[in-house]
């Protein structure tokens, strides 16, 4: 797959263009191998060179990574681009006694969670935020404790909660007779936790807050100072459904720092078993999209397919969710070809039946009319508030990281496409997932009959170093942040999931609907707290 | 819609036999460390120890398996020195010492609210299996509700997370008696890979008494099944398996 | 002679403003309180007696020159108008003593005691009137009487705009009235009533029809008529909550003894094309007032709208009635007037109870009367919420309470339509039917809203927070209305006779016979009956209470042919005892099976967060927005969004939106007008050039056209 040119001109004049911009205040360091420029600003400057890397190189930002030294705050904010357009970190220094940065999201909406999440934190305060309400940390904890500094300990329960505070959320609908509509955090059958109160004067939704992170575990603390091994364990299970993808970036990662590549065979099968966890992934949200619109037979129909590639992913990976399926530097497992050969037949033959039922969907009318034209998404917006993955996808965007920078064994002559559409309705989000699934499967058979042979794995001196894990997840684009220190232990784990980043956007399709419209755009976006609240 | 329910007829029975007849179908269950037979060498005592969730121990005659701590990472299947099989099998649900199924009265109608709290999703997405038709729970009359207030059976997924702890204790006490707390997955049971800390409890054990106690991560749905079958009292013991 | 009372009634009745005038003005209430209430007591003594007796009894007065004898006369409809009104003035005459201590020292109390005791003295005068000088000359008291009292706290803009409307509305609607009856007073000179019906007869078609639709639509002002009734939803919200009461439970059944007084007793209607109008127009009343009250979030115009709502269905029930007798149906005809007249005096009883709930809620929860800032006043107000309650139920309909019985009598006689020829009137039958149905859903949400929003729940605001319990006045005037809500309900039997008296005159039969059997003892009475038919109602238990109770019996039944004896059979009172007995059955058994054990009461389950505030639970607006969405071709509503930004565009600082909807009548109706008379003002101002020429030519222009008129006639 060759680069677009025009994209990789553009990366390389990124010091000329600074240079003219910002004259010496932003330094430059650019890194033609890995494609990744480091951009060295100071605070004053932080604002424009964000804007102008969002709106005129049109990147999109991925996250934003705190990390704290001995002497000072590092902060480091990552966009990527298009096929060739390459990575670009701007680094800012603080001193340890300045908390106070502008804020980007202004300028660059999608970092408005980020910023948020990072302020209840680390306690910086981004000037010029407007900030609204608890985030990460609920009304019980503490102003001035911030549990992802280095001082913080994190292995014990953290005593001194407020008992009984006094909690009102903040409404911003005016008209008469407006009130707030609890949903949640225990509601429904199986729902994940997590609060949405829903400002209306009845039947439509005016305003959607989401109170998350009912699930905050926080990952990023308890993985700090632990082995990668260990490490590895958590990466595979803050997010069940997507154990696959998030340890694939993690130990994609650590093998970067480490300058190690896994083998080719293993690099080979980590694609096969990440299509098949996409696989069963989009099953699941097509059978939450059928039951959602209350269509029994249909969500049973997509259930069967699920159950039947969980039980295939556990006969020849030994686990349902592919836990334990990978290690730093390889697999844990190898599967013989005649196995990857099984898989990609059985695959074929759950397909056959998807597209049976897309074919019935499509041809129901009660169920299109509950999605089209129903949470809708602009592609303007979309790309403000940076979606990424099968949403971002119906509303006209097509990033994918296994394009972009073709990890494992993408790069090798692995054909795809990468499925668009326009609406950015529900029935736009069905159809992606549909054609994704099935791009999957293909995927899957073309690593099954290319298979080359050799070791799964290989062995790993851990070196100190940072690298940026990322990984097309079958939500999305994921980032895994690794920082190792001396020893290989992990310094900082920084983890930006797609969920985070959708929810982030998902008030803009949920606003204007009414009531009975929201579980069904929750479904068509298919989210999960889990990855988000980490 | 007569083509779905045509669709429905044509798809014919999928569901499993159990309890009535033992499911073998390949991969209802990712089994767990087999640990009955070993004898005691030091090849085992370092996989034991080697062990990250600390679910393996080595005594005097082998190995001893504390699944509720056991997090199937395989690392004690598949390191270089792997000596240890997994066991098939999920009738893994057993009662705590405290614990205590429901009364006569529930055994054809058991009404579940489940709670997520800080699960990965794993554990909720094979609940939600339960009542997919290859399991079909509501023939055995388990129903899931959706407010505590019918609810017989709490069933609560995840660590326990700080700020899901309120939402939980309150659920638990809309509930009306008699009630049965169900563990489900080890982090539910022992914190797994996130507890205890500053954020998660390390398992619910500590804030709410528990009945029945159902290991794995995450438990597959015929271990669900045989949990929730012992907490309505359907099964007199662990062991009675299969016997309705 | 119980008519020798009415002097009395009178002196009672003049002596309030008097005492008041002597006393201070905080004295005031009390003195109203007392005078109204006696006076009402021996209205109703009086009114009581002539309406058993069924005895019209006819007075002159005095002579006036140019119009003749001034006479009264006081007839079974005037005495059935009279009872109601005394029925609504006694408990709101109680009421007033603690209501209007809160406009001691705001505004003369003196004038309140001078105007109220004055406005039921016109009230009683029109409706003993017996002819058409006293009568308008009543009437005009009482419209001026009302505007003072409607504008009573007149400091407020708003409310003196809402009385100037009420006020030009109903004196349009009482030149309309006027020509009604000068078109039937042709010739004589001989202004009384008695006169005017010999006249009537002599009435050509065009006439006739010339007399209904003036008196209808004139009437029908006061009466709550859609299109011509806009002043109620103004004019009751903006009065002090007992002038409402008596806005919506006297002044408003005035314009039903219009339109009665004149097309069932002067001018009685033979043909059935009035009918269908008033069936049509009282549907379309019915369903654009509930559809109105619904959404709405203000106690007092909701209420205000379910009056045009509840007239509707009583202008509907009198149409339907009409149409019956003039297709020679008396029998049927009789119960749709019963069923209309019944569902008048039940609306004057619940309306005036809820409006004095409305009250007391005002007075006692800080002038609060949006029922989105209200909630939980059950635990500060029990009283008041229990006769609320009360109010509410009957006027959803729910058995066992008023409404349902006249609400079922209406449907049922609209559903007897198949008697009738036309195809047509059976259509319209139908649908109307459809409407007041659909009307009586719109009703249970509507007051459902009121109910549970005002009453349950949490208080959303500070002032329902620190609400108080009424005084006593209050809750006892309340009282009696919610019992009289009760008995209306459960003993219709006794009701239904009075009612026929009323209507005999002008079905010319009895439809006691027909409507209410008597008890079901085997062997004696009911002989009219198939005697296995009587012995099935015995073993059902309808004779029980024969020997115990007066009256006839304690079942509704519309008696059919001999191949189907039963056409509708019901029995509130049975039903009751039924209910009572199931209940503490249930009660019963519920304590057998929960003996000894502890009652748990936990909090609301909330989803599990942290505390339930009141800005997250449900607003009167909120519940009841599906109404505005579904009917929303009707509502139109013209949101008006303004998501105000702070700094860029994805961050919202407030987001403001409001709604303004124009009532279905003011789009259709009242903008064309207002439009057709601009432009005819336009065209007139043309004329005024201003110069003296022009206006030399228009004076000699006017001349020569009176000039020419006078030579051709």
């Amino acid at each position: 797959m060759g680069l677009p040119l025009n994209n990789i001109v553009k990366f390389i004049e990124i010091p000329d263009e600074v240079d003219s911009r910002w004259q010496g205040r932003v330094r430059v360091n650019l890194d033609t191998v890995g494609l990744c420029a480091y951009l060295e600003s100071d605070t004053a400057c932080l604002q424009d060179v964000c804007e102008w890397l969002f709106s005129e190189l049109e990147l999109s930002f991925a996250t934003i990574v705190v990390e704290e030294n001995a002497s000072s705050l590092q902060l480091t904010y990552i966009f990527y681009g298009e096929p060739g357009a390459g990575q670009v970190n701007v680094l800012v220094n603080l001193p340890l006694s300045q908390t106070i940065v502008p804020s980007i999201s202004h300028h660059v909406h999608a970092a408005d969670w980020q910023e948020r999440e990072a302020e209840d934190l680390f306690g910086l305060v981004f000037e010029g935020h407007p900030r609204l309400g608890d985030f990460v940390l609920h009304e019980e904890w503490p102003e001035g404790v911030n549990p992802m500094r280095k001082s913080f300990n994190a292995a014990m329960p953290y005593p001194n909660r407020e008992p009984d505070p006094d909690w009102r959320p903040m409404a911003l609908v005016e008209s008469q007779g407006a009130f707030m509509m609890p949903v949640g955090p225990v509601y429904s059958d199986y729902a994940e936790s997590a609060h949405f109160l829903l400002e209306t004067v009845g039947e439509d939704v005016i305003r959607t807050i989401l109170r998350f992170f009912y699930k905050y575990r926080g990952i990023e603390k308890i993985s700090e100072g632990k082995t990668v091994d260990d490490v590895l364990l958590i990466a595979e299970r803050f997010s069940g459904t997507c154990a696959f993808a998030h340890s694939l970036a993690f130990c994609q990662a650590v093998e970067e720092i480490c300058g190690v590549e896994a083998p080719e065979r293993a690099k080979a099968l980590r694609a096969l078993l990440a299509e098949l966890e996409r696989f069963r992934h989009h099953v699941t949200a097509i059978a939450g999209i059928c039951a959602s619109t209350g269509l029994a037979v249909a969500a049973s129909q997509a259930q069967i397919s699920e159950e039947k590639l969980l039980r295939l992913t556990c006969r020849f990976t030994g686990h349902r969710y592919l836990f334990g399926a990978n290690t730093i530097g390889g697999l844990s497992f190898d599967l013989t070809d005649e196995e990857c050969g099984k898989i990609s037949t059985a695959a074929w033959d759950i397909t056959d039946k998807l597209k049976e039922l897309k074919e019935m969907l499509m041809f129901t009318s009660s169920f299109l009319d509950r999605l089209e034209q129903v949470g809708m998404v602009s592609a303007d917006n979309a790309v403000s508030y940076g979606l990424v993955g099968p949403v971002a996808r119906a509303s006209g965007l097509s990033r994918d990281l296994r394009e972009i920078w073709p990890y494992a064994g993408y790069g090798n002559g692995l054909r795809f496409h990468v499925p668009r559409e326009q609406e950015g309705d529900g029935y736009a989000r069905l159809r992606v997932l549909f054609a994704e699934a099935e791009q999957s499967v293909n995927l899957i058979s073309q690593v099954a009959s290319s298979l080359s042979s050799g070791p799964v794995n290989v062995d790993i001196d851990l070196k100190p170093g940072y690298a940026l894990g990322r990984v097309e997840a079958p939500l999305g684009a994921a980032f895994h942040w690794v920082r190792l220190g001396e020893n290989g232990e992990v310094l900082r784990y920084r983890v930006m999931t797609p969920s985070f980043v959708n929810w982030h956007g998902f008030h803009l399709a949920a606003e204007n609907f009414a009531f009975q419209d929201f579980p069904i755009i929750m479904a068509t976006f298919g989210l999960c707290i889990a990855e988000s609240d980490r | 819609m007569t083509k779905w329910v045509v669709k429905g007829l044509k798809t014919g029975i999928k569901t499993t036999g159990y309890p009535g007849i033992h499911e073998t179908a390949e991969g209802v269950s990712p089994g767990r460390p087999g640990v009955s037979g070993i004898e005691g060498t030091e090849d085992f005592k370092s996989i034991a120890e080697s062990c990250p969730a600390d679910a393996l121990t080595s005594t005097k005659d082998g190995i001893s398996l504390e699944q509720r701590r056991c997090i199937d990472c395989f690392r004690c299947s598949r390191l270089a020195q792997n000596r240890i099989t997994r066991d098939d099998g999920y009738e893994w649900a057993d009662f705590t010492a405290a614990g205590k199924p429901l009364g006569p009265a529930f055994t054809r109608s058991v009404h579940i609210r489940i709670v997520d709290a800080g699960a990965c999703a794993a554990c909720l997405s094979e609940i939600k299996l339960m009542a997919s038709p290859y399991y079909n729970v509501h023939r055995l009359g388990l129903f899931i509700t959706p407010t505590p207030r019918m609810a017989d059976v709490l069933m609560v997924a995840g660590p326990l997370t700080e700020h899901m702890r309120l939402s939980l204790e309150k659920t638990f006490e809309a509930m009306p008696t008699p009630k049965v707390v169900i563990a489900v997955g080890t982090c539910a049971l022992s914190g797994g890979v996130f507890g205890p800390s500053f954020a998660a409890q390390g398992g619910i054990g500590k804030t709410m008494p528990v009945d029945v106690e159902i290991p794995g991560c995450p438990p597959p749905p015929l271990a669900i099944i045989h949990g929730l079958l012992l907490a309505s009292g359907k099964f007199r013991k662990q062991k009675d398996g299969g016997a309705l | 002679m119980m008519v020798k009372l009415l002097p009395l009634f009178f002196i009672t009745c003049m002596a309030g403003p008097l005492i008041g005038a002597i006393l201070p003005d905080k004295k005031n209430p009390a003195v109203i309180a007392f005078t109204g209430a006696v006076s009402s007591l021996i209205l109703l003594w009086l009114s009581g007696s002539l309406l058993l007796s069924g005895r019209t009894f006819v007075e002159p007065l005095w002579y006036l020159a140019p119009f003749g004898k001034l006479v009264i006369e006081i007839d079974r409809i005037s005495a059935l108008f009279l009872f109601i009104c005394g029925l609504v003035f006694f408990p709101v005459s109680i009421f007033s003593a603690g209501y209007m201590k809160q406009y001691i020292g705001k505004y003369s109390l003196k004038s309140f005691n001078l105007f109220f005791h004055l406005l039921f003295a016109s009230v009683v005068l029109i409706l003993i009137a017996g002819d058409i000088f006293l009568f308008f000359i009543a009437w005009e008291a009482m419209s001026i009487l009302c505007y003072l009292l409607v504008n009573y706290e007149h400091e407020d803009d708003e409310k003196t705009r809402s009385g100037f409307l009420m006020l030009a509305m109903s004196e349009a609607g009482t030149i309309a009235a006027l020509l009604a009856f000068i078109t039937i007073a042709n010739g004589h000179g001989d202004i009384a009533f008695a006169a005017l019906r010999s006249d009537a007869s002599a009435l050509g078609h065009i006439a006739r029809w010339a007399v209904f639709l003036l008196s209808f639509f004139g009437f029908g002002v006061k009466a709550g008529l859609i299109p011509v009734s806009s002043w109620i939803p103004f004019a009751d919200p903006a009065s002090p909550r007992n002038i409402s009461a008596i806005l919506s439970g006297v002044i408003l059944n005035l314009g039903i003894y219009g339109i009665v007084r004149i097309n069932m007793d002067i001018l009685p209607i033979s043909f059935v094309g009035p009918g269908l109008i008033m069936l049509i127009m009282g549907t379309v009343s019915a369903l654009v007032g509930i559809l109105y009250a619904t959404p709405e979030r203000d106690m007092k115009k909701m209420l205000a709208h379910s009056s045009i709502e509840n007239m509707g269905i009583t202008i509907a029930g009198l149409g339907a009635g009409f149409i019956f007798a003039s297709s020679g149906q008396p029998a049927l005809a009789g119960i749709a007037f019963i069923a209309a007249f019944y569902h008048m005096a039940n609306h004057s009883i619940y309306k005036g109870l809820l409006f004095l709930g409305a009250g007391a809620i005002d007075c006692r929860a800080g002038g609060c009367h949006n029922m989105d800032r209200l909630g939980g006043l059950i635990k500060k107000m029990p009283w008041t919420s229990l006769f609320f309650l009360t109010g509410a139920l009957s006027i959803a309909g729910m058995p066992p309470f008023n409404g349902f019985v006249s609400e079922w009598l209406t449907l049922q006689s609209l559903l007897q339509c198949s008697v009738l020829s036309s195809k047509a009137i059976k259509i319209v039958f139908v649908l109307c039917g459809a409407g007041l149905a659909l009307t009586a859903a719109l009703a249970v949400t509507c007051f459902v809203k009121a109910f549970g929003m005002s009453f349950l729940g949490m208080a959303r605001s500070k002032q329902a927070e620190n609400a108080v319990e009424a005084d006593k006045t209050m809750t006892v005037s309340m009282g009696i209305l919610a019992a009289l809500c009760l008995l209306l309900g459960i003993l219709p039997t006794y009701v239904i006779p009075v009612m026929d008296h009323v209507t005999q005159p002008y079905v010319h039969q009895s439809v006691t016979d027909e409507l209410v059997p008597p008890f079901f003892t085997v062997g004696t009475g009911n002989n009219k009956f198939p005697k296995a038919f009587v012995s099935d109602f015995h073993a059902l238990g309808a004779q029980i209470g024969a020997n115990e109770l007066p009256g006839r019996g304690l079942v509704i039944m519309h008696r059919g042919a001999a191949r189907n004896p039963v056409i509708f059979a019901m029995s509130p009172s049975y039903s009751v005892v039924m209910l009572i007995l199931l209940l503490s059955g249930a009660f019963v058994v519920v304590r057998l099976f929960t003996k000894g054990r502890a009652l748990v009461r936990k909090p609301a389950w909330s989803g599990g967060i942290r505390k339930l505030i009141p800005d997250i639970t449900y607003t009167a607006t909120g519940f009841s927005n599906p109404v505005r969405v579904i009917f929303a071709t009707i509502f139109r509503p013209i949101t008006i969004s303004d998501p105000r930004e702070t700094v860029s565009e994805h961050f919202r600082s407030a987001i403001k939106r409001d709604r303004k909807e124009v009532h279905l009548v003011d789009r259709l109706l009242g903008k064309p007008l207002f439009r057709g008379g601009r432009y005819i003002a336009d065209l007139l101002a043309k004329m005024h050039s201003g110069s003296v020429n022009a206006y030399a030519a228009y004076v000699i222009m006017s001349l020569l056209i009176v000039l020419a008129i006078q030579i051709w006639w």
